[in-house]
Parts: C-alpha cells; sequence; structure tokens
C-alpha cells in the first residue's frame, strides 16, 4: 500500500518537473515577478528574469535601484535582514526555492554567495576558510588537501598562497581575500554563484584577475554579477540587465538582454543614457 | 548650550599663565590619585608585612585561625578556597546561561523587546548586593535548600552531594547560586555586547555558505566574540572573588576546608571573614585580616588585568 | 512606469507552513509541557525536578524529532540551540524577576508616607511598622554619597583630563594605578580606612570616613570612566580648535568639555549608582545610629544600605519587613541614577 502511494507522488512529482524543465530548458535559475519590501518600503516591483545554464549575467543600474536586494532574493539570503518582505517565485531545476517544505540552506548550498567586502573568516586559516563551508554545513569530503587545492585554483590564488595555507586569513591583501573568498564559495561546488560587486572595493589589477575567473567559471558554472562599472558588465557577461529606480518609487528592470546589443543598440532612452555615462 | 560656552571666559589670565593653571590643575589631581594609591598600598603592606614575616607561606596554605593563644597564628587557606570554590560554583551556573541569553538577546529578540532586554540586563548589573543577599536569604534560601535535600536523597552517593550535616542551610552552593544571579547580568551584558560587535558581514557569510544557526554561532559567532567573552566572565570572577555582604548572609562561615561537600552548610570566604572578624579583633589579628584583603586584592587585582588586557587585545584585533 | 505596491500580509514566504509543518511544530511545542504537567501531578513532583528531568528532554526530544522531519540532520542542532537558549532565558528572567519582584511587592507592604521621613529613634526590631522609618538613612545616604562625590567627581575629571589632553610623564603609571585601584574589594577598602583611622584610635566611626571609604572606590571608577568619554571625542575636533590658535585650556573648555558633557555627566551617575549601593565598608566605618545625623564629622550616620544590614540581621518579621522597604527606597533610587545615565548616555558624544 504505502510503496504505491509513495510511488505514485513521486511519479506526479516527476512529471511535473520535467514539464518545467521542457518550458525553460536552458534556465536553470529563472526569477518571476519578484517584489520586494523593507518593512512597508516597496523597493523592488516585478523583476522577472532568466538565467541561462553557465551563462554570466551582469546587473548593473545606479545605486540603490534594488540590484543587491534582488540577488539576494536569488539565494534566500533576503530573508535573513529584519523586515523582509517579498512576493514572486524563483525557480532552480524547476521547483520554487520559496516553498514551504524546501530548506534555506539547501538553497544556499547550491547558489554560493561573493559579498561586496571582502570577509573571509578572520579567525580560521587560509585552508580553513576554503573548508569553512563544509564545516558549516557538517558535510565531508574524501581529501580535503585536494579539495582546498582545486578551489584556490580555480579562484587563481592557489601559486600565491600554497606555501602559506596555515596563515590567518587576515594576512592576504585585499584583492586575495576576495579570491579566498570565491575559493570559499567554489568548495560547496554551487550550480549559481552570486556576486553583489565584488570588485568594488579592489584595485584595478585585482578586479581584473576577478573577472578572468569569472570568465573561467562559467565553463560550468552560472553566474550573476551586481556591478557598477560598464566596462566590467561588458567584459564579463553575456547578458545584462538595467535596474532603475526613480525617486521614492520601487526599482524595475528597464532593459533586459544580450550584452553586446543592449550596451550597442539599446531599446530604451534611459539605458542609453547610463551606458553613456549621463548619469547614475 | 552655546550659553554655558560663552560665560566660561578665561580671558582675564594671562594666555600663559592661565594654561599652565589649566595643566597644573590636572596634574595636580593626578597627582593626588596616585599619592593616595601609594598610601594605600603603602599602608596595607605595612599593616600586613608582619603576619607575612610570622606566618610565613602558611598564611596562605595553612589552616589554622587562632587569636586566643599567646602566639596566634593566622592562616587562611580554608577561606581563599572558599572564595573560589564560591567563585567557581557562580560561574559554573552563571557562564552557560548567561552566554545563552546573550544569544537570545542578540539573536533571537526584536526591536522594542530587545532594547528593553538590554536595558533591564543593564540596571540588574548595577544592582546593590544588598538586595540580592536578602532575595538570597529571604526567598532562594528555603527554596534552595528543598533542592539540596533532594539532590542528597537522590545523589548523594556521588560525593559532591553528600550531607553529613543535620540541615542544608548556608552552604556552599547557595552562595555560588546568589553569585551566580550577580555576575549573571555582568556576563550576559558584556557577552551581548561582543557578540553584537561581531561583523554582521561574516555572519551573513556563515550563512550563505550553508551554515545553520547552530554551525554559524559555533564556527563563527563564537571563535570571533571569543576573547571578548572570556574577558566578561573573567569581570565576573573579580566581582565574585570581592564579594562581601551576599556571602556572609547566606554561608556558614566555617575555619575548616570544605574541599567539595557543596551542599554541607559550612564554607569560606575572604571577604566574609573580614567582615565578621573586624569587630572583635585583636591589633595582631587586624593586621591578619589586612594580611588577607592583600591575598584577596592581589588575586582580584590579577583577573581584573587579565580581563582588561583580553578584552583591549580582542576590541583591536575586532577595530582591524 | 512602476507603481508601488502595498506590501501584501503573505510577503515572507519563508514563514508559509504547509499542513504537515504545522502539525508537526504544534505538536512539539505543546506535548512536552502537557506530559511534564500530567507526570508532575501522577508522581507528586517538585517544580524544579519536573522542568529539569521531565519538561526539559522531552522539549529537546520532540523538537529534534520536528526538526529532523521538516529539515533533515542538520535541523536537530538548531533545535537544540533554540530550546536550550530559550529555556535558559526563561529560567534567568524568572531569577531575576523573582528578586525585582520581591523588592518591589515586599517593599511596597512597608511603604508608607511616614517610613520615608521618619527617624527610627525607639523603634525596635519587633515594632510594627506604623512607627519609624528610613527618613534618616536616606539623609544618611544622601550626606555620604554627596561629600563622595564632591570629593571624586573634579579629581577623577582631573586625572582623565591629564591622562587624555596632555603629556605629563607620569601617564602611563597614573592609568596602571587606576585601572589597578578600580579592582579593589569594597571590603578591603573599608577595612584600610578602619584600620588607618579607627582601630588606631584616631577617630570614632562617622559619616566623613564612610564617605572616604567610597572615595577608594568611585574615583578609579570616574576617573577611567571619564578618559573613556574624552578619549572618544574626535581628534579633529580637539585639532580643529588648536589649529585655530586657542590655547590648551580654551580648546578643552570650549570644545572638548561641551563635547563630552554628557558623556561624563553619565559616567558620574553610573559611580554613583555604584556607590549608593556599597555595604561592607559602611559597616566597617561608620557606627548605624536611629536618630537623625547630618553631621557627618560625628556620631553614627546609618546609610540606606547598613539600615537594611541592621534590620534584616535584627531576624524578625518586622524588621524584615522594614529592610524590604528600605531596599524598594534603594531599588528606585539606582532607578532613577540609571534611567538619568541611559538618557544622558544615549545622546552621542561628540554631538549637542
Amino acid at each position: 500500500m504505502t510503496t504505491t502511494i509513495e510511488g505514485s507522488m513521486e511519479m506526479t512529482t516527476q512529471v511535473e518537473t520535467k514539464r518545467l524543465r521542457t518550458l525553460d530548458e536552458q534556465y536553470h535559475l529563472e526569477a518571476r515577478d519578484i517584489n520586494v519590501w523593507f518593512k512597508e518600503r516597496h523597493v523592488l516591483s516585478d523583476v522577472s528574469l532568466k538565467f541561462p545554464t553557465n551563462s554570466v549575467t551582469a546587473l548593473i543600474g545606479p545605486s540603490g535601484c534594488g540590484k543587491s536586494s534582488f540577488i539576494r532574493t536569488l539565494n534566500r539570503m533576503h530573508e535573513l535582514i529584519p523586515g523582509a518582505g517579498l512576493a514572486g517565485e524563483i525557480y532552480l531545476d524547476g521547483k520554487n526555492i520559496y516553498d514551504a517544505d524546501i530548506d534555506p540552506v539547501s538553497v544556499r548550498l547550491k547558489i554560493g554567495m561573493v559579498f561586496q567586502k571582502p570577509n573571509p573568516f578572520p579567525t580560521m586559516t587560509i585552508k580553513g576558510n576554503v573548508l569553512a563551508g563544509l564545516r558549516l554545513s557538517n558535510r565531508r569530503t574524501r581529501d580535503e588537501n585536494e579539495l582546498v587545492e582545486k578551489c584556490l585554483t580555480r579562484a587563481s590564488i592557489w601559486n600565491e598562497v600554497k606555501d602559506r595555507l596555515d596563515a590567518p586569513a587576515g594576512s592576504l591583501s585585499g584583492g586575495q581575500q576576495q579570491r579566498l573568498c570565491i575559493a570559499r564559495s567554489l568548495a560547496l561546488a554551487p550550480d549559481v554563484l552570486l556576486m553583489d560587486e565584488p570588485c568594488s572595493a579592489l584595485d584595478p589589477g585585482s578586479t581584473r584577475r576577478i573577472e578572468e575567473t569569472i570568465r573561467e567559471l562559467s565553463s560550468d558554472m552560472t553566474v550573476v554579477i551586481v556591478t557598477h562599472n560598464m566596462q566590467q558588465a561588458q567584459r564579463v557577461s553575456d547578458q545584462t540587465a538595467f535596474f532603475l529606480a526613480e525617486e521614492n518609487q520601487p526599482g524595475y528592470v528597464v532593459e533586459f538582454g544580450n550584452t553586446e546589443a543592449l550596451f550597442s543598440s539599446p531599446n530604451d532612452p534611459r539605458t542609453e543614457d547610463y551606458v553613456n555615462g549621463r548619469f547614475g | 548650550m552655546s550659553k554655558t560656552q560663552s560665560r566660561i571666559d578665561l580671558k582675564s589670565y594671562k594666555p600663559k599663565d592661565a594654561d599652565r593653571v589649566f595643566f597644573g590643575g590636572a596634574s595636580l589631581a593626578a597627582a593626588l590619585s596616585l599619592l593616595l594609591v601609594l598610601m594605600i598600598v603603602a599602608f596595607l603592606l605595612n599593616g600586613s608585612w608582619t603576619t607575612f614575616q610570622q606566618q610565613g607561606l602558611k598564611f596562605v596554605t595553612g589552616s589554622i585561625w587562632d587569636s586566643a593563644s599567646e602566639t596566634p597564628t593566622f592562616q587562611i587557606f580554608p577561606m581563599l578556597y572558599g572564595s573560589f570554590l564560591i567563585s567557581a560554583l557562580g560561574l559554573v551556573i552563571a557562564v552557560p546561561v548567561s552566554i545563552a541569553t546573550a544569544y537570545f538577546i542578540q539573536f533571537m529578540a526584536k526591536g522594542i523587546f530587545a532594547k528593553v532586554a538590554i536595558s533591564i540586563i543593564d540596571l540588574l548589573a548595577a544592582l546593590p548586593s544588598i538586595l540580592i543577599a536578602m532575595w538570597g536569604l529571604l526567598v532562594l534560601t528555603p527554596v534552595a535548600t528543598g533542592w539540596s535535600e533532594l539532590l542528597t536523597k537522590h545523589l548523594g552517593f556521588i560525593p559532591i552531594f553528600a550531607n553529613d550535616e543535620p540541615n542544608a542551610f548556608r552552604s556552599p552552593f547557595i552562595a555560588g547560586f546568589v553569585v551566580a544571579i550577580m555576575v549573571i547580568p555582568i556576563i550576559t551584558s558584556v557577552t551581548r555586547e561582543v557578540m553584537s560587535r561581531v561583523d554582521k558581514e561574516l555572519i551573513a557569510a556563515a550563512f550563505a555558505l550553508g551554515g545553520t544557526s547552530f554551525s554559524s554561532l559555533r564556527r563563527v559567532v563564537i571563535p570571533t566574540a571569543r576573547s571578548g567573552i572570556l574577558g566578561g566572565i573573567l569581570l565576573g570572577l573579580g566581582r565574585a572573588l570581592g564579594e562581601t555582604i551576599a556571602i556572609y548572609y547566606v554561608l556558614n562561615l566555617l575555619f575548616e576546608t570544605n574541599f567539595y561537600s557543596i551542599l554541607e552548610p559550612r564554607g569560606g570566604s575572604i571577604a566574609s571573614l573580614i567582615i565578621s572578624r573586624f569587630g572583635e579583633a585583636t591589633p595582631v589579628e587586624l593586621r591578619a585580616l589586612m594580611a588577607a584583603g592583600v591575598v584577596l586584592f592581589v588575586f582580584t587585582l590579577i583577573v581584573n588585568m587579565l580581563a582588561t588586557a583580553i578584552v583591549q587585545r580582542s576590541e583591536k584585533r575586532m577595530a582591524s | 512606469m512602476t507603481q508601488i505596491a502595498v506590501r501584501p500580509t503573505n510577503a515572507t514566504p519563508w514563514k508559509n507552513r504547509n499542513r504537515k509543518n504545522v502539525a508537526l511544530i504544534a505538536i512539539a511545542s505543546v506535548a512536552p509541557s502537557l506530559i511534564a504537567v500530567i507526570v508532575r501531578f501522577l508522581l507528586e513532583l517538585p517544580g524544579a525536578v519536573t522542568l529539569l528531568l521531565i519538561f526539559l528532554p522531552l522539549q529537546l526530544l520532540f523538537s529534534a524529532l520536528a526538526a529532523l522531519i521538516l529539515r533533515g540532520k542538520r535541523g536537530i542542532a538548531d533545535a537544540f540551540l533554540n530550546v536550550g537558549v530559550i529555556f535558559s532565558t526563561v529560567a534567568i528572567s524568572i531569577l531575576l524577576g523573582s528578586v525585582l519582584f520581591s523588592v518591589i511587592s515586599w517593599g511596597l507592604k512597608a511603604l508608607s508616607p511616614h517610613f520615608l521621613y521618619q527617624n527610627s529613634v525607639y523603634i525596635t526590631p519587633t515594632t510594627s511598622l506604623e512607627y519609624g522609618g528610613v527618613g534618616h538613612a536616606i539623609l544618611g545616604s544622601l550626606i555620604v554619597v554627596g561629600l563622595v562625590t564632591l570629593a571624586t567627581v573634579p579629581i577623577g575629571i582631573g586625572v582623565a583630563v591629564y591622562l587624555t589632553e596632555t603629556d605629563g610623564r607620569f601617564r602611563g603609571p597614573v592609568r596602571f594605578f587606576s585601572q589597578a585601584m578600580s579592582g579593589l574589594p569594597s571590603v578591603v577598602a573599608g577595612l584600610f580606612i578602619y584600620t588607618v583611622f579607627i582601630a588606631s584610635g584616631l577617630v570614632k566611626p562617622v559619616g566623613w570616613l564612610g564617605a572616604a571609604s567610597l572615595l577608594l572606590l568611585m574615583l578609579p571608577t570616574i576617573a577611567r570612566m571619564s578618559e573613556e568619554v574624552l578619549k572618544l571625542v574626535p581628534g579633529e575636533l580637539r585639532a580643529a580648535a588648536l589649529a585655530l590658535g586657542a590655547p590648551r585650556r580654551r580648546a578643552f573648555f570650549q570644545v572638548i568639555l561641551p563635547a563630552a558633557k554628557t558623556g561624563l555627566i553619565t559616567a558620574v551617575l553610573l559611580g554613583l549608582a555604584r556607590v549608593f549601593g556599597e555595604t561592607a565598608p559602611l559597616i566597617l566605618t561608620t557606627n548605624i545610629s536611629n536618630e537623625t545625623n547630618i553631621n557627618p564629622t560625628s556620631d553614627g550616620m546609618t546609610t540606606l544600605t547598613t539600615y537594611i544590614y541592621s534590620f534584616l540581621g535584627a531576624g524578625y518579621d518586622t524588621s524584615r519587613q522594614r529592610a524590604w522597604g528600605a531596599a524598594l527606597v534603594l531599588l528606585v533610587v539606582i532607578g532613577i541614577l540609571f534611567t538619568l545615565a541611559r538618557i544622558f548616555g544615549s545622546r552621542e558624544v561628540g554631538k549637542k
């Protein structure tokens, strides 16, 4: 009896998933009609974006237009802010990550995040920082050293730190710290990596190296990056979304599309003004 | 407020002289306080010196207090040990619940409720010890005696819960509990403060890496706040060691070392010894009490200095 | 283009629960208390035992199971954390609440207008509460604390100024000693004054000796807190005043002091709260008296704390009630000082 019921339930979910998969075949991450509030303040209105698998999407726009809030809804970090409110759905592999039976931790394990300010854990070593995700989510790996080397290599910082893996993370420079934070996220083997202005606190040299890293990562993961720097958006991204917020109005997406097209021949005059540096 | 400013008019002084008066005043205050401290140290050492000389190292390791005989003996080990036993009991009770309460206020309580809780905890940290002494004597003792009897009845085979005396009033356990009530607000207040200064971005990073509340607390918040929390615990220890009046009311002062029978009505504490003996003390005994006070001061000094150093170091690290 | 949408009531999808989750959470939060209550009455267990040995383990178990079903293995530690933290916090609130509640409820029974202004002449520990009060003790506390304040505030702030505003040679030792002295156990301060002035036969126990012993405790407190406050005044403010050609003392009185004023007041108020509640040093240095005495240089002088000490020690019901009454007065005084400190302290240093 029980087996039959379970079996049939399994089948229905499979069917549902399959249907959604065929609908959005190459998009494994999708945001639908996202609205964001802080207390009663409406800060983001009806944002719907699709993120193709293994693509890089840049979110651009002036400060305070809700880009950072939006990116935080993608891995359920938004709900940790007191007073946060949300309407809309985020689909990851065809399943709404805000469903009642989804544990936010499992979402965050699949969708990693790199913050604006480099924030390695100061009490841990370089190696400890890379392994922090495993420790925090209480998981093990067969060969820690191998994982550490792999992640640091992918974040292109291995050569600089391989001789001092047991040094405190605080001893690194700002750019190195940010790459360590990328390596830290990679250790959990996420499908998606969110980056919230990862280069805003860094010098041009470090910025370039992180941009190279992003290009390399996109070979097997989906990257969403918030940036203020339009050259950066053009250099790293496949598609771009331009966010805008008028005074005391919620932010919204003005234009979304292929990066090259959006920068060379924008459809909306406001996009044109912004990408040509006329405001913002 | 601008009026207050303009009323201060020092134009009548020649600038150079006036500055000299200003610096002179500050220096005078500093000199006075330094003089006061040196006087205290000199008097305390002078007063207790003969005791240290006559009693030798036995003053802190021996267990006889006899002022009646012709060559009186003064040794404070039972009292010194008692001070530490009671403080340790207090901390064993206080530390876990203080950290838990601090966590609750900082991470679980919301908005106005958290603000009120912080104010109340800070007020309780400033509560006079005589009020806690009264509560300990009149409210806690009857209840805690019942707990003690139960512990002895069911767990009496464990040495620390055994009690061969006819009653369970005025035991080190009850004194330790009172001390715990006194230091809980202090440790909670410091711990919460330190936890609130842990960079929010670090906690966010912990959650973004798949952390749960528990693993983020264990792997990130506690390690980052560790030295500050330790400083708060030491601050509480300093207060517990020096506490007089609350322990005096709820402890049966006996001059024999009670090593571990925490439910038996006998114990010691240097501060209680001083307050209970000074009135009828002979001049020689008074000097011995002073020496006991010096020993206590040395210990609280070490604990406080350690606390300050640790807190300062952690502040520096968090700032960088 | 976009419209502000009113926040819908269900704008927190992470709080949404399906029926299974709601049922689980309801069971986990209610069942342990129910079982504990039933067991308690069946076995006639004492309350503390029920709480610690029946309720707490059950609650841990149920919450952990619910978390296991809802969130998988990783939920268990969080469940333990939440139960442990809430249990501890509630226990602490009850214990600390009991301290405040005892003082307030017993104190109110003793309180009456005459209790606040009459003294205790002809009052024995068994005299009924219709007569006598703490008037003399309130006065005594005010006099003793007033004397301490008069002496410590100028010296303490002077020391702080010396440490922050000058480049005097002895800043190191002064700071070190004022830090060291702030750890002086109060009973040792009392014993020091007792030995030097009373046991030596120089002076009989009088009010100013009590003040002297409290001075040893309050001076380092005021000096340290004032130093912290003055250090918080932004360095640019100081530099700007000096750059305008103001002499050091003018820079101090017209720029730094106004900026630090509220902080200094907070420091003094917190220092006051501490000495108001001190008992041990006053037992050593003053005589308890039943009469009103406003002269700190002769005869006994009772303060609120020594009043409590003497009537609590007497051990009769009526005397204890008097002690509770005095305790409530003391609590109110501390509460007022503390609230004032909060009000001043909430204003930021450097702003007016």
